[in-house]
């Protein structure tokens, strides 16, 4: 608890922010409008009724800011947890394997950073021709490596400590120490990462979105709204702002939040990079 | 390559030669091999996927007959191994075949058409990238948690997190006539402009550089603030070495190697990030032809401009690795 008290404002907020924006996620699609009906006149002004307006067709933009996060919140948490579990298999594998696997594997891992990520999401996307499915096969395809990167580096450290050697050397069994002993230190750090993660995936989730070839309309989401926006930018700025807004705000809350959870978790890298 | 490792101690030509070229070799093999990879994906992705070229081409109301014809004609029906072979073979001599949509035209052209876009933009960008990520970086090094250092880490926090897609349409709607008048909302009016002046890139520009800037910068300033910490820079004070001398002539080139690194991967940002630039301000590029490409399902496009880009940032990255040990002479000596 006393860590709790260095860490800045920001934090705060951003987790004040994201507690926030998850309870949105949750109601706010059931007790505001319909997100996929028009429900009033087109290009309405933020009134009581329609607390941020209405959209090209009338729909509430803020049932569809709130759908939008839960979109967004979803790809990015489960892109992210298939990047987990497939960092933490590779990054224990290119440890504890023997060389004619683990040699392969890692050469494997830095091979997919020899490659634009954004760019093979968008051609996997664009080949299979969009939606929710393929956008998060696209995603996770490009999230693993960093993950298994730094899973690795961590047990490779983990494994030449005492208390490691000393479990070994008791007679644990590699599965026995991996679970009971190495990956136990490792949640925090990973989810630190998996913070800071999730924005880059939501990120990417609302590139693909803007350019069309990430969610399908009428499936709300906050890239494709941006991309409405832009169309219409110059008579209704303000439908432009609305998922601006929500997109670089969520963005900086998952930012503030991971970077002070990496400080509780590692005090020594808790420098601005 | 066995010449340096089996005698590490030899100093000869060529073992140097090995010592310095190894490393860029493994490099452009490993760049070649992920390049092959991402293809051979596309490829198989393009196969799984419902559909193909041509039911794209011959429209919905094409009957069956006639979309296996037209499959015939394209030479899509022999299986997909050969045809990904023939692709490979077809791309080293940078034959991409002829895109499925509009008039029948080499994609060569095409690419040759976007491609200087596409770069100059870049090359542009990054140079502006560098050299203010570099100076800004230096300058909030220097000055170590004072104002200037929090105002410069504070903006490129924003300038690593504020997607391009937000900034750019914020960017337009302020310069355009609706607010302040000053520049174009789009890239090119063919009709009226010959060759767009520079006023039609400062938006692209802005845009594209501002994350690699914010990248170099907050590297820069950690990879400066370690450095003025060592051993020699104390050394150096005590010798009596003037405050810019010490910075630009001890500091520099040791804080620049970090960066340099990093610039490659930014390079890669920023040909992705000329996806989105591209295709909301409508620059004729690599980028926006990618993305028509990929709505309009035009699968040899695709993979073309998959390969190219793909190309670009190894070749980036591959630049950046030979420069490297021509700048920090401990490299060169520990490469073996």
């Amino acid at each position: 608890m006393k860590k709790l008290k260095g860490l800045s404002p920001l934090f705060w907020f951003g987790v004040a922010y994201l507690v926030l924006l998850v309870v949105f996620a949750i109601v706010g699609p059931w007790f505001r409008h319909p997100y996929d009906v028009g429900v009033a006149k087109p290009f309405l002004k933020p009134s009581a009724l329609y607390w941020l307006g209405t959209d090209e067709i009338g729909r509430d933009i803020f049932a569809r800011i709130a759908y939008g996060a839960r979109t967004s919140l979803t790809i990015g948490l489960v892109v992210q947890s298939i990047a987990v579990t497939i960092g933490i298999i590779v990054g224990i594998v290119s440890v504890y394997s023997p060389k004619w696997i683990s040699i392969p594997v890692q050469r494997f891992t830095d091979g997919m950073f020899a490659f634009p990520d954004l760019l093979l999401a968008i051609m996997i996307v664009g080949i299979f021709q969009m939606g929710i499915g393929p956008v998060i096969i696209g995603l996770s395809f490009t999230a693993w490596p960093p993950m298994a990167r730094l899973i690795k580096n961590q047990v490779a450290t983990l494994k030449d400590r005492e208390f490691v050697i000393a479990a070994r050397a008791m007679g644990a069994k590699t599965p026995y120490l991996v679970v009971k002993h190495i990956l136990p230190h490792l949640w925090g750090v990973i989810f630190a990462v998996m913070m800071v993660d999730v924005a880059a995936t939501i990120l990417a989730e609302s590139t693909l979105s803007f350019l069309g070839i990430g969610i399908q309309p009428p499936e709300p989401s906050w890239g494709q709204m941006i991309a409405v926006g832009n169309t219409n930018k110059n008579s209704e700025p303000l439908m432009l702002l609305w998922p601006c807004i929500a997109l670089s705000l969520t963005i900086f809350a998952l930012n503030f939040v991971g970077d002070g959870l990496r400080a509780i978790v590692d005090p020594k890298k808790n420098q601005a990079i | 390559m066995t010449e340096a490792q089996t005698n590490p101690a030899d100093s000869t030509g060529r073992a140097r030669f090995w010592n310095y070229a190894r490393p860029v070799l493994l490099r452009l093999l490993y760049g070649l091999v992920s390049l092959i990879f991402i293809t051979l994906i596309t490829f198989i992705a393009d196969e799984i996927a419902p559909g193909d070229a041509a039911t794209i081409r011959a429209g919905d109301k094409a009957t069956a007959a006639q979309v296996q014809a037209l499959r015939v004609e394209m030479g899509l029906t022999r299986p997909w191994p050969i045809r990904y072979v023939e692709f490979i073979g077809n791309a080293a001599r940078l034959d991409f075949g002829y895109s499925t949509q509009g008039p029948r035209r080499p994609i060569k052209e095409a690419l040759l058409r976007a491609l200087p876009v596409t770069m100059s933009i870049a090359v542009i960008s990054i140079s502006i990238a560098a050299i203010f990520g570099v100076l800004l970086g230096m300058m909030a090094a220097i000055r170590e948690n004072k104002l200037t250092d929090r105002l410069v880490l504070s903006v490129s926090t924003l300038g690593v997190t504020i997607p391009n897609y937000v900034l750019l349409p914020i960017l337009v709607l302020i310069f355009s006539p609706i607010y302040l008048d000053w520049l174009p909302t789009s890239y090119e009016i063919p009709e009226r402009q010959v060759a767009p002046g520079i006023f039609y890139i400062i938006i692209p520009v802005i845009v594209l550089s501002l994350r690699p800037m914010a990248t170099l910068t907050r590297l820069m300033r950690a990879s400066m603030v370690d450095t003025l910490k060592q051993e020699f820079v104390r050394l150096a004070v005590a010798k009596g070495v003037s405050t810019r001398r010490l910075n630009w002539s001890h500091c520099f080139r040791n804080a620049l190697i970090p960066v340099l690194t990093a610039m490659g991967t930014s390079f890669g940002y920023l040909l992705t990030g000329s996806f989105v630039v591209e295709s909301a301000y409508l620059i004729p590029g690599i980028g926006k032809t990618a993305i028509e490409a990929i709505t309009q399902r035009d699968t040899p496009m695709i993979l073309a401009t998959t390969t190219v880009t793909g190309f670009l940032f190894i070749a980036v990255n591959l630049i950046v690795d030979i420069m490297l040990p021509l700048i920090d002479p401990r490299i060169r000596e520990s490469q073996i």
